[in-house]
């Protein structure tokens, strides 16, 4: 079960998602769970929730610091 | 696979495939690890909303003697960014119908080309949906620089912050007090105030915590809490009503309620030190939910103890020789940092 995981304008990684949660697919990154939101079609999903099956890609979006 | 059914199959660890939310069977957006919940997208917002109001409320932002005759005006620091444009929704949804309190929105353009053009168009947006009064004054109007030239000059060998934050202070003041605001109030996170108050600790500077209790956290006369601020007739107050949400609940929030704000980083923004106590936090969060709530509670609290001891041995304020600020010298600090410029 690979899931491409992208982070907006720094890159994506192919990760195997099988028993993982979306916080796991953090991991390829350098960023922590508090500075990012995980979506999945558009939709935050909390990060603690095991990867669906049919989910193919994961977009991770880096929070904006200040304002 | 259904709500609640497990992975069992892959053999690893048994994470239920979609989490509900513990207030109502709806699918969560969030979990907040800090609290253990997990909240679907109306309960989040709610939830948002209320600690907001909650604070505003504990704070004794909006005082007894606020009359429709005799209203409380607040000046909202208004950039465009999300924690701002955020405060400006809730407040606006909140009071909108409340002849007690007036809102203006502040916003300031810093000479930073294209990026503050931008967020201002989100600040246009917002204010233009909400019907609420919006001002912007420019670097470059008040003071003659922009930061972008303040960048490649840079003759005190600063972070572009240091300038900035100092230029904005002055502006934020200045026209509130124009515009005769009761009340200046600053979209600032709790990310935000925990760096800030770790930040002090690290720097030992005791006197900034009871400083920042008197100016910007500490509650209004009236509240209900053991300590209040000091009255101080130099400075327009400060309150900061979101200093209780994550800046990642703030972001979420933005993106559930769909709000115009801009969403890209200043291209100047370098502060090194915060950004090392940032990541420390979130490694502390993350070991140990709840981290940034504990620090702001025990914050508070020592702030407030610290002004009790600081707040009679507080210096008088002069006037700025230049430009009539609140000093503790002969210049106040903007009008020595306008004069290196200069020199340039």
């Amino acid at each position: 079960m690979t899931v491409t995981v992208e982070l907006a304008g720094e890159g994506s990684h192919e990760v195997d998602a099988a028993g993982k949660t979306y916080a796991d697919l953090l991991a390829p990154f350098d960023v922590s769970k508090h500075e990012v939101s995980v979506l999945v079609d558009g939709r935050p999903v909390p990060e603690d929730q095991a990867v669906d099956s049919d989910v193919e890609r994961v977009e991770v979006v880096r929070l904006i610091q200040g304002g | 696979m259904e709500s609640g059914e497990s992975k069992g199959s892959t053999g690893a660890v048994d994470y239920p495939a979609v989490m509900e939310c513990d207030k109502c069977p709806s699918e969560a957006v969030m979990h907040a690890a800090y609290s253990g919940l997990h909240m679907c997208e109306e309960h989040f917002c709610a939830s948002v909303e209320k600690r907001v109001r909650s604070r505003v409320r504990e704070d004794n932002l909006l005082p007894d003697d606020a009359t429709v005759e005799d209203p409380e005006t607040w000046v909202i620091g208004l950039s465009g960014g999300k924690d701002s444009v955020v405060l400006t929704q809730i407040l606006h949804d909140t009071f909108a119908k409340d002849p007690r309190v007036e809102l203006i929105a502040l916003s300031i353009h810093e000479g930073i080309d294209e990026y503050r053009d931008k967020s201002l168009e989100a600040c246009e947006e917002l204010t233009d949906d909400l019907d609420v009064r919006h001002e912007t004054v420019s670097y470059a109007e008040e003071f003659g620089v922009e930061m972008d030239d303040v960048v490649e000059e840079d003759p005190n060998n600063m972070a572009a912050c240091a300038y900035c934050g100092v230029f904005r202070r002055d502006i934020l003041s200045t026209y509130a007090e124009e515009f005769g605001a009761d009340k200046l109030l600053t979209g600032h996170n709790l990310d935000d105030e925990a760096e800030t108050a770790l930040m002090n600790f690290f720097e030992g500077d005791i006197r900034k915590m009871s400083q920042q209790f008197d100016s910007s956290i500490g509650p209004f006369e009236g509240a209900d809490a053991s300590r209040t601020r000091g009255e101080s007739d130099d400075f327009i107050p400060r309150a900061k009503p979101l200093r209780d949400i994550p800046e990642k609940e703030v972001a979420l929030y933005a993106h559930l309620q769909d709000l115009p704000a801009h969403m890209t980083e200043c291209p100047h923004a370098d502060e090194a030190f915060r950004g090392e106590v940032q990541e420390l936090l979130y490694e502390l969060e993350e070991r140990h939910p709840g981290t940034r709530h504990s620090i702001m509670s025990g914050y508070e609290e020592l702030a407030g103890l610290a002004s009790a001891e600081y707040r009679d041995g507080t210096p008088d304020l002069d006037e700025c020789d230049n430009c009539g600020s609140p000093t503790t010298g002969e210049f106040c600090r903007k009008c020595d940092l306008l004069e290196t410029l200069e020199a340039v």
